[in-house]
């Protein structure tokens, strides 16, 4: 592939909004022809970044001379990617996990080793395969999504057929007559192995063993800068918004589908335990993305290094979302070894846009962020996102209290504007329905606000938390002593535990 | 492009007063189509790009750049002049109003990616009858074979083209490729198969075509699929290590009637018998009928 490039830079410069006073939001260019719905990316030892797109291809950018090479193609929809230290990629495409190697190093990939490939694939479009990640060990995690009723199975699939299920093997693949029987098949179904769980693989890829369950369509798989692995998962059935995950050996993590494949499973249907049990069995959300003001796609996790946003942000996590024009931040908390989090947008109201899929970090502190939508609500094509060094105000921490919270700014707040903050909390229904609407909702009066005398940190009293309960902070009133506003002013904690 | 540019311009002066309509039809109206884009944008897409924008519509069209991917580069309207370019401005705002733009059908906005138009080509993507953790490759600009990763076996071969990925692509996988061309040999299954389940183990590159790897009760086999010369045919060719003690039979029985060829072992009919000597390395062609 040449690598002259038309450049076509977009920059924006939109003074209205108040991220760009802060960040310049700029599209590099695609490269020419292909489609450039991005499925993984990656930051290379020199600082090139690597793509996988839509159609297979993994290519590399480099940001020195703006231009593309082609480093391997024919992928089956990649949507992970790991780069390996000497200089292979790992990469999740949809029927395995290949390392792509270069090892005549011209440039491009000549040797594509299957790592993994023994999970189930029922040919339904909705299986998707997300990961790897990588733990201190080395050991690879995989997260597979379970397929949508929105189609059947094909005749041919690769792996064991589970027979746990209202529908036998040919109905499942009879496309003619779905549409009849697609209700008997649960709105989303797990029939071959381990779709929905969790798979962690030895680094040589050698063993595999089944690490989680219970997941729908997580597309975003992670360890945070703690080596928790979290993983988030999109609003569905027995989704009521979309939730983050810190996922433990042997844990349940809420939808049903792929409990068939657990060890010891009495064969009873998903379709036939009722929500009280799978609500004991399950493991809480570590957070929730409000559906329609948060994320309502929520992407791949990624830990922010040094020097791309404020040192306040230092560690934390980052998170793409598709649906909604912002990033997500995570702010965590933990309460008698619970980890719990509060949710922040990043880049609302900015020129960012909406699919968000990936995301990587140039050498020069950018963040790349890649978009694609696979049909569903998104965008296409690649935007690079840079800090100009300003500070500007935020929320940086938040830790539950016994009655409130308190949080952390990385300007100090005006006293006289503590009046205009807001909380509310509201919780969810776990149900077999899709989403949920807020339930519960109330305001929950802010009986003190104290600022210390740094106007730093701030401790509300709304009179206790509420467990299980989502709590809405709406800091958008809120002003610094310099009389500017909060970027990302509104916070949603997830109580899975109040202090006592 | 320079001598279409030249005739424009020179019917564009021959009128005498040209109306927006007029003008448009001459210098526009092969690129711009009113709700569909073709060459280039559609009117209602202009429309929402420069309503109440007269003066950038004329700022662009004298100077255009190009903007979008897949997209050529306007060539300068400087020739119609601002005043005519005016006059076409006011047309396409009229009529593109309250105009929907049309859903494009079958057309593949990549479809001439270079990852996909390039031969030989790997591509792995659901494809009809195989599993699915098919992979398509075309050996040339003709031949074209299936291979299925999920049980490590050649499925078919088909001439006449490659694969129009699009079914799937333009949405999310719930479409299977389509076959370009005719299917000429499909295989019954793995001439492994009495040996056991198969382990797939990826596949090398050489010069642009795969070479796959798959282990069978202990044997490593590799087997490259390569265009017949001549046309009309494909070759496979395998190695098996290590050479395996007894004589290897192979079955490739086809639901199409192909002509086997093979420097090494015997033929009977679609079977194979190799020598142990033999069975570590060999080429079979198989010319199509």
């Amino acid at each position: 592939m040449k690598a002259k490039t038309v450049l076509l830079y977009c920059l924006f410069s939109l003074p209205a909004f108040a991220w760009t006073e802060n960040f310049e939001f700029e599209n590099i260019p695609n490269p020419p022809g292909v489609d450039p719905q991005v499925g993984a990316m990656g930051t290379m030892k020199d600082g090139r970044i690597a793509f996988a797109f839509h159609r297979g291809e993994v290519m590399i950018y480099d940001p020195s001379s703006s231009s593309w090479s082609l480093f391997a193609s024919g992928l089956h929809e990649p949507l992970g990617m790991l780069i390996e230290d000497d200089g292979s990629i790992l990469v999740m495409q949809r029927p395995e996990l290949t390392r792509l190697k270069d090892t005549d190093g011209n440039g491009s990939a000549d040797e594509y080793e299957t790592v993994f490939d023994d999970f189930g694939m029922s040919g339904n479009y909705h299986e998707f395969s997300y990961g790897p990640a990588k733990d201190a060990e080395g050991n690879l995690y995989i997260v597979l999504g379970i397929a949508s009723n929105g189609a059947s199975m094909r005749e041919e699939i690769r792996g064991e057929f589970s027979t746990i299920g209202e529908l036998d093997r040919a109905a499942m693949s009879d496309r003619g007559n779905w549409n009849k029987n697609k209700g008997k098949a649960g709105r989303m179904y797990s029939r071959v192995p381990y779709r929905g769980w969790v798979l962690k693989i030895s680094p040589d890829g050698s063993k595999m063993e089944p690490f989680a369950s219970g997941f729908r369509s997580p597309n975003g798989i992670g360890f945070d800068a703690k080596g928790r692995l979290l993983i988030t998962d999109n609003q569905g059935d027995w989704r009521p918004t979309s939730p983050l995950y810190d996922v433990k050996k042997g844990g349940f993590y809420g939808h049903p589908a792929s409990l068939v494949w657990g060890k010891g499973w009495d064969g009873r249907s998903p379709l036939e335990v009722d929500s009280k049990e799978l609500s004991e069995l399950q493991q809480p959300a570590a957070g929730y993305f409000p559906q329609g003001e948060l994320a309502n796609s929520p992407t791949r996790p990624v830990v922010i290094p040094k020097g791309v946003l404020p040192s306040g942000m230092t560690g934390q996590t980052l998170i793409g979302e598709m649906n909604q024009p912002n990033l997500v931040r995570v702010l965590e908390d933990e309460v008698d070894g619970v980890f719990q989090t509060a949710l922040v947008p990043v880049f609302n109201d900015s020129p960012l846009g909406k699919g968000n899929n990936r995301m990587a970090f140039g050498k020069d502190g950018s963040i790349y962020v890649g978009r694609t939508a696979l049909s569903w609500p998104g965008s296409k094509g690649i935007m690079r996102i840079k800090w100009n060094g300003k500070p500007f105000a935020s929320l940086d921490k938040i830790k539950a209290l016994k009655n409130g919270f308190a949080l952390r700014f990385s300007e100090p707040i005006d006293p006289s504007t503590l009046g205009k903050l807001a909380v509310e909390s509201h919780t969810y229904k776990y149900h077999a329905t899709y989403g949920s609407p807020k339930v519960d909702k109330q305001a929950m009066e802010v009986k003190d606000a104290k600022l210390t005398s740094d106007g730093l940190t701030l401790t509300l009293d709304i009179g206790g938390l509420k467990e299980g309960y989502l709590h809405h902070i709406n800091m958008v009133g809120l002003r610094t002593k310099s009389g500017g506003k909060i970027l990302g002013a509104n916070a949603w904690y997830q109580v899975v535990k109040a202090p006592r | 492009m320079k001598s279409i540019l030249f005739l424009a311009a020179s019917m564009a002066i021959s009128q005498a007063s040209p109306d927006g309509k007029q003008l448009f039809t001459t210098n526009c109206s092969a690129c711009h189509l009113l709700d569909q884009m073709v060459v280039g944008p559609s009117l209602v897409e202009i429309r929402k790009l420069y309503e109440g924008k007269p003066d950038e519509f004329v700022k662009w069209s004298i100077a255009p750049e190009r903007k979008r991917d897949g997209a050529i580069e306007m060539p300068s309207m400087v020739h119609v002049g601002e005043g005519g370019l005016r006059e076409i401005y006011t047309h396409v705002m009229g009529i593109s109003k309250e105009v929907k733009i049309k859903v494009q059908k079958g057309g593949d906005p990549y479809g001439a990616s270079p990852t996909h138009t390039s031969r030989p080509q790997v591509q792995r993507i659901f494809m009809p009858d195989a599993g699915p953790a098919a992979i398509a490759v075309a050996l040339d600009g003709d031949t074209s074979v299936c291979w299925d990763a999920g049980t490590s076996r050649f499925r078919y071969a088909w001439t006449g083209g490659f694969i129009d990925g699009y079914p799937y692509w333009k949405r999310n996988g719930d479409g299977l490729a389509k076959i370009e061309g005719e299917i000429r040999y499909l295989e019954n299954s793995s001439p492994f198969e009495p040996l056991g389940e198969r382990k797939f183990l990826g596949y090398k590159m050489e010069a642009g075509l795969p070479v796959f790897r798959y282990t069978v009760a202990g044997l490593d086999i590799t087997e490259k699929p390569s265009a017949k010369e001549g046309g009309d045919g494909f070759t496979r060719a395998f190695t098996v290590s290590p050479a395996p003690a007894k004589r290897l039979i192979l079955d490739f029985s086809s639901t199409q009637d192909v002509q086997y060829t093979s420097e090494k072992g015997s033929w009977s009919k679609n079977i194979l018998t190799l020598d142990p000597i033999d069975a570590s390395e060999f080429t079979i062609t198989f010319s199509l009928k």
